[in-house]
């Protein structure tokens, strides 16, 4: 062969065709614009976002976005807002290097959304049950977009019940909103592990109120967001106030990349996280151990 | 009726003219020879191209699901995202039977639910040309029926004495073949040759398994706490290796790179694997999978039972590549007779 053959060239890049073939990316997300970034409390910072795509609005309660930064990726985020409200609220605790940027943003900083993903919570499946909604630490977050739908919905609901623990007062989000939610009708039990001064409500983990919470016998559902370890727990403290896994609710946190069930990061079993959940009636959990 | 599959004799120097002719329109990659061993990689003449029957360390994947991918550009003053959707015209040639299965198999996951135009444009421009094989002691396709194929390919080449029988898939590939290469009708020498050489072939499987492909997904759904897992959990050195080398393990991680002058960005995927430490570990540093038996009896399941819920198929087609690559000698095969002879005792 000759050692000047020449090489046929060719066109690596399609981009235009695809493009303007109306091939789009799922993977193209629409800036935001911030409007308001509060420091909540020491880890968390809490985001008015006001979208340039209305398609961000369609969103349910329980369903999250990809939230990124160019330069520093994507995380999933969970909405907070209530469903068909004009703003997207975010409240995002700093862990790592994008969490931390997302801190550094303010008013008129831009952020970059796709979404929403997932299925989020089923009002008409809790409609006529009391409700006793379980938050754990940030679980308060997305937690608050369910409270917002079904506290909208007077009268559709029985007795509801918030039981809500934090590690310190401190840490307590949304505690300013918390007297509005009590005077639409929601009963709301807190508890810290490390109780300070002032602190008056109860000291311990939410386990321990779920026996005292009043409920009607069979007519009852629990919804259980928070931190992994807390699952376990709670579903046995319901089970033991006779609610069965038709009339348990989840939101499960997973690591996710794509939002659209290609990546794999939130497989459990047969199930995409990101596409199937991230809200599950736990019967639908049923022989996957590694769902909690 | 059974349908036969009409052939066409190709001599080995037609094959050249017709690697020739698609090297003029397309990228073209093939098996070649790499350090000694048959790999793939890009051909650039004709005679770069080492057909071969035996198995490739890594599966043709990587051609259509690069291991690093941009999805986005970005400028990072002005923040503008671009998506990115490249492909090229190429040519797969000398893809094993395990191998278009596989393809077939990533085609449908690249297009379920929310489609991937990455992976699926990237696809519309590759044209696949088979080769056949021969089993090495790790190759088990057979047990799955992923041994011959019938579609997914453009055309598809047995050796025979001095040539290749080629079977055609599709019109384009039946194009390129009166565009590129003079065939003639075959000889029954030749069609004779094919058989012999497709017995020869099925009496060489060494590694099978022991039970039909259809049980499997109950056999894994039912072994869940079997003592396999913490035994090869034990020896695993969680490398990832088993997912780099399968052809049907598409799981990914998306991160962004900045240029040196902090002007412009790009968002891309690399490959991922579940049997890596971190794979499903969040944010708050739970980790659903913490232990290697967990991760392990993951990506078991994920080729033999958890995609078959939505797919009814499985998702391992046998190459043996993970038993092959791996490093502490766990093998598919073994591991997977295992759970079969712990159920048949049950």
């Amino acid at each position: 062969m000759s050692l000047y053959a020449k090489m046929p060239e060719h066109k690596p890049e399609h981009n235009e065709e695809a493009l303007s073939r109306g091939m789009d990316s799922p993977y193209l997300p629409f800036p935001g614009t911030v409007e308001r970034s509060i420091r909540v409390s020491e880890k968390e910072r809490f985001f008015v976002v006001a979208p340039s795509n209305e398609t961000l609005l369609d969103y349910g309660p329980g369903q999250f976005f990809m939230v990124g930064l160019p330069g520093y990726g994507e995380a999933p985020i969970s909405i907070t807002s209530g469903p068909g409200e004009k703003k997207i609220e975010l409240c995002i605790r700093a862990v790592g290097n994008l969490t931390n940027a997302f801190h550094r943003l303010r008013k008129g900083d831009r952020i970059w959304i796709r979404g929403p993903f997932g299925r989020g919570f089923d009002l008409s499946a809790l409609e006529g049950r009391d409700i006793v909604f379980v938050a754990g630490g940030i679980g308060i977050v997305p937690m608050r977009s369910l409270l917002k739908a079904v506290l909208d919905k007077p009268g559709r609901f029985g007795r509801l019940t918030l039981i809500y623990g934090a590690k310190t007062p401190e840490e307590m989000l949304f505690a300013e909103e918390m007297d509005g939610w009590r005077r639409r009708g929601l009963d709301i039990q807190a508890t810290v592990d490390k109780p300070d001064g002032p602190w008056k409500g109860h000291t311990g983990l939410v386990t321990a109120l779920i026996p005292k919470i009043e409920m009607a016998h069979m007519n009852t559902v629990g919804v259980i967001i928070g931190p992994p370890v807390m699952y376990r727990f709670v579903i046995l403290s319901l089970n033991a106030r006779g609610l069965g896994a038709e009339d348990i609710f989840v939101s499960l946190e997973r690591r996710m990349k794509c939002g659209v069930g290609k990546c794999g990061h939130c497989q459990i079993n047969s199930v995409y996280v990101c596409q199937c959940g991230p809200v599950f009636r736990l019967s639908e959990l049923k022989g996957m151990p590694e769902a909690f | 009726m059974e349908k036969i599959p009409k052939f066409k004799y190709l001599p080995d120097r037609a094959l050249n003219s017709l690697v020739n002719g698609l090297l003029r329109e397309y990228k073209v990659c093939g098996t070649i020879e790499k350090d000694g061993f048959p790999a793939f990689g890009e051909v650039s003449a004709a005679d770069e191209l080492k057909l071969t029957q035996s198995p490739t360390h890594l599966s043709a994947k990587g051609f259509l699901f690069p291991q690093r991918e941009v999805l986005l550009r970005f400028d990072m003053r002005t923040s503008a995202h671009v998506p990115v959707i490249e492909a090229e015209r190429q040519v797969l040639f000398g893809l094993h039977p395990c191998d278009i299965r596989a393809l077939a198999l990533m085609d449908r996951i690249f297009a379920h639910g929310v489609p991937d135009p990455n992976y699926l444009f990237r696809r519309e421009h590759t044209i696949v040309i088979g080769a056949d094989c021969m089993p090495d002691e790790y190759c088990f396709c057979e047990s799955l029926g992923t041994d011959d194929v019938d579609e997914g390919f453009d055309l598809f080449l047995h050796r025979t004495g001095g040539g290749y029988l080629v079977r055609v898939g599709s019109e384009r590939g039946s194009a390129l073949l009166e565009k590129y290469a003079r065939t003639r009708e075959p000889g029954k020498a030749a069609l004779k040759e094919l058989d012999a050489a497709n017995e020869r072939r099925r009496l060489a499987f060494r590694a099978k398994l022991d039970a039909a492909p259809e049980e499997l997904p109950a056999i894994y759904a039912k072994s869940d706490e079997s003592r396999v897992w913490e035994r090869i959990g034990a020896i695993c050195t969680g490398c990832g290796s088993c997912n780099n080398v399968c052809p049907t393990c598409y799981c990914f991680d998306v991160k962004d790179e900045v240029g040196a002058s902090l002007a412009e960005g790009e968002r891309v995927r690399t490959w991922d694997g579940c049997t890596l430490e971190d794979f499903a570990k969040v944010a708050g540093g739970h980790n659903f999978r913490k232990t290697r038996a967990e991760r392990l009896r993951h990506r078991f399941n994920r080729k033999f039972r958890y995609l078959s819920d939505t797919f009814d198929s499985l998702f391992c087609v046998g190459c043996g590549r993970c038993s092959r690559s791996c490093l502490v000698k766990i093998n598919i095969a073994d591991v997977t007779n295992e759970l079969i002879r712990e159920n048949a005792g049950a």
